[in-house]
């Protein structure tokens, strides 16, 4: 009895600290979450902007089982209960709004790094090839062969 | 079954001089039934300039860096296939 009602505690909390995270992985759709705090400088606003990318996993399991094996007469009885979960935010600046005298514009926010790295890659697949066809020419022998 | 869905969402506006500024956001959730998994991909759509006339411009958020590295890495695998076509026809 009591190690049903241990359970049962056992399993609320669990099931609050999952409804916690569950309300803190929705409130990554907020349009807070995307525009940032206005910045007042003289006549000038600027809204920062990022683009938000949130992934959550969680899991819950609880058993519990009786063993008649050593005594029937006085079968002992046990329970457990288990869980875990995990999840990422990622986060990246996509443009400032700027609200001037002269008015209203949009400037984007350019990842450099993250340029050269698609480059490379991209130059990378190029190169691959080039070398993957240069070699397999090479090795096949010729008609006079 | 899994709840997949895509919204449009309008925040609180702020003001500014005579103008009004109303971010917009379009957020795109993956969600499996019993809530145990989820995806959520939000990103700036649109800022919404209304004048003290009421007339609105929509001022739309580009993501260049995005648009950047796929444009990128569709020409690295479209150059790879070139490649490969024009040593095989040589």
């Amino acid at each position: 009895m009591s190690d049903e009602i241990a359970l049962d505690q056992l399993k609320e909390s669990g099931l609050d600290v999952f409804q916690d995270t569950v309300d803190e992985f929705l409130a990554a759709a907020d349009v807070g979450v995307v525009y940032g705090e206005p910045i007042k400088h003289e006549d000038t606003l600027i809204i920062p902007t990022a683009e938000v990318l949130c992934v959550m996993g969680f899991g819950l399991g609880s058993g519990s089982g009786t063993d008649t094996s050593k005594s029937p007469e006085s079968p002992s009885s046990g329970s457990g209960s288990g869980g875990g979960g995990g999840g990422r935010i990622l986060s990246r600046p996509v443009a400032v709004v700027v609200s001037s005298p002269e008015g209203v514009r949009v400037e984007p926010v350019i990842d450099l790094t993250k340029l050269a790295l698609a480059g490379l890659t991209a130059l990378g697949f190029m190169v691959g090839m080039m070398f993957r066809m240069s070699s397999r020419r090479h090795s096949l022998p010729g008609l006079e062969d | 079954m899994p709840l997949i869905e895509s919204e449009v969402k309008q925040g609180e506006a702020t003001r500014h001089g005579n103008l009004e500024l109303i971010p917009v956001n379009q957020v795109f959730r993956i969600q499996s039934a019993g809530k145990h998994v989820g995806f959520i991909w939000n990103r700036p759509k649109a800022i919404v300039v209304r004048d003290e006339d009421g007339q609105e411009q929509v001022l739309p958020v580009t993501d260049v860096t995005r648009i950047a590295i796929w444009a990128m890495l569709a020409g690295g695998i479209l150059g790879a296939i070139l490649i490969g076509l024009l040593y095989r026809h040589q």
